[in-house]
């Protein structure tokens, strides 16, 4: 019961958690081929999205450049992005009911419903430019000894310092 | 706050978690459901399967360990505290470590020339890289939390974060419906630099663990000369 009470009830040190992060992004590397990454994932279903609406995202140049098009029986809604982005948001879900901590959190405020909307539009929009998030542009990147990686990285920060100054205007 | 505050704090959390519900059995439900889920990808497509696996124990490091990536950039500029970047720091150390091997091996065969085969993230740096990153840490720090920590706390219950990845697919649909116009103006026009390329194999390895180990020192030093939380 004390084990799991220390794996399950208590939280663990942030250096725990970047070792097993680390190791997992190793083991995926090596098993699949592909480092994690997250956000190209969510293009994904907003192209999905507008297919079935009746647009042909397909036929946008995005798609034919830079291999970015959907892999060999790989569909907008079934793709390794979508499985492994499902198993992320599952994983979480399975921690916090172990630990007997689940719970509904809603919205406090219309204004911090706005700014999560503002703040989803321009990562998302970021990614695009950036070829992925602070998962596939960085945390996966830099390992790749891919000089965009440490790029995105010094000016994510320079974005954070920006933020957090609109943060203090504005919200705080 | 001192120690004796923050423990009656703790042992009253305590007490109010004990009054709550036991969530197990939906815990183990939730368990099985993701089973049963492995078991029917492992027929469907093996490589899905890799996928779900490693991205449940992705999920459950991150919840447990209260990961986020966003707080790592936003917690030095706000409260001079660098634990989590300490800790992606030591994940950045252990993933160059294990990447270079994979990649180590595929260039004994395949050579250096052609980038396409290095297994990892190569992709072409320039200004677009800046501008996106820039983008990025804004929107990152006013919605709360960025892609994976999105992901993760949708798995917690906040519905907030659900918001948030409603403006990402929104945003990054965009991003692909104008890429065209970026492509021609900055993506094409610059390269993809893969260090080992220039600096060589082994030394690209040494510098940057160097460079890596260093920045470690110096977020520790900062933690300490500005942290609000090492000083309570």
């Amino acid at each position: 019961m004390k084990i799991y009470h220390k794996i399950f009830k208590k939280p663990w040190p942030y250096w725990v958690g970047g070792i097993i992060l680390a190791l997992l992004n190793i083991l995926m590397l090596s098993i699949t081929g592909s480092a994690w990454k997250v956000t190209t994932g969510f293009l994904f279903w907003g192209a999905g999205i507008l297919e079935k609406v009746g647009f042909a995202p397909n036929k946008w140049y995005y798609f034919a450049a830079y291999n970015n098009g959907l892999k060999d029986g790989q569909s907008f809604f079934m793709n390794t992005y979508t499985v492994i982005n499902f198993a992320v948001i599952i994983g979480a879900l399975l921690a916090v009911l172990w630990a007997s901590e689940f719970k509904w959190k809603k919205i406090k405020s219309f204004r911090q419903l706005g700014f999560a909307l503002l703040g989803g539009i321009l990562m998302g929009y970021g990614t695009r430019l950036s070829f992925g998030c602070n998962i596939g542009a960085y945390f996966s990147a830099i390992p790749s000894f891919s000089l965009h990686g440490w790029v995105f990285g010094i000016f994510m920060f320079v974005g954070a310092a920006i933020g957090c100054k609109i943060l203090y205007k504005y919200l705080l | 706050m001192t120690s004796n505050k923050i423990e009656e704090l703790i042992k009253k959390r305590q007490m109010e978690n004990k009054k709550k519900k036991n969530q197990t059995p939906y815990g183990i439900g939730v368990t099985l459901l993701a089973l049963v889920i492995y078991l029917a990808l492992l027929n469907y497509n093996l490589r899905f399967s890799s996928f779900w696996i490693i991205g449940i124990l992705i999920g459950v490091t991150m919840q447990r360990s209260r990961f986020c990536f966003a707080a790592s950039f936003r917690d030095p500029i706000m409260v001079g505290s660098t634990s989590l970047l300490k800790a992606i720091l030591i994940a950045l150390i252990i993933s160059t470590v294990g990447f270079f091997i994979i990649q180590y091996n595929t260039i004994e065969i395949h050579g250096l020339h052609l980038l396409e085969n290095i297994p990892g993230q190569l992709k072409p740096v320039g200004l677009h890289t800046a501008l996106g990153a820039i983008l990025f840490g804004v929107g990152m720090v006013i919605a709360g939390g960025c892609a994976s920590g999105t992901l993760m706390r949708i798995g917690e219950g906040y519905i907030l974060q659900i918001v948030v990845l409603i403006g990402f697919i929104i945003g990054a649909t965009m991003g692909a419906r104008h890429f065209e116009f970026w492509d021609k103006i900055l993506i094409s026009k610059s390269k993809t630099i893969y260090i080992p390329k220039y600096l060589g194999l082994f030394p690209s390895l040494i510098i940057q663990l160097i460079v890596l180990v260093g920045l470690y020192f110096v977020a520790d030093w900062f933690d300490k000369k500005n942290s609000i939380m090492s000083s309570m």
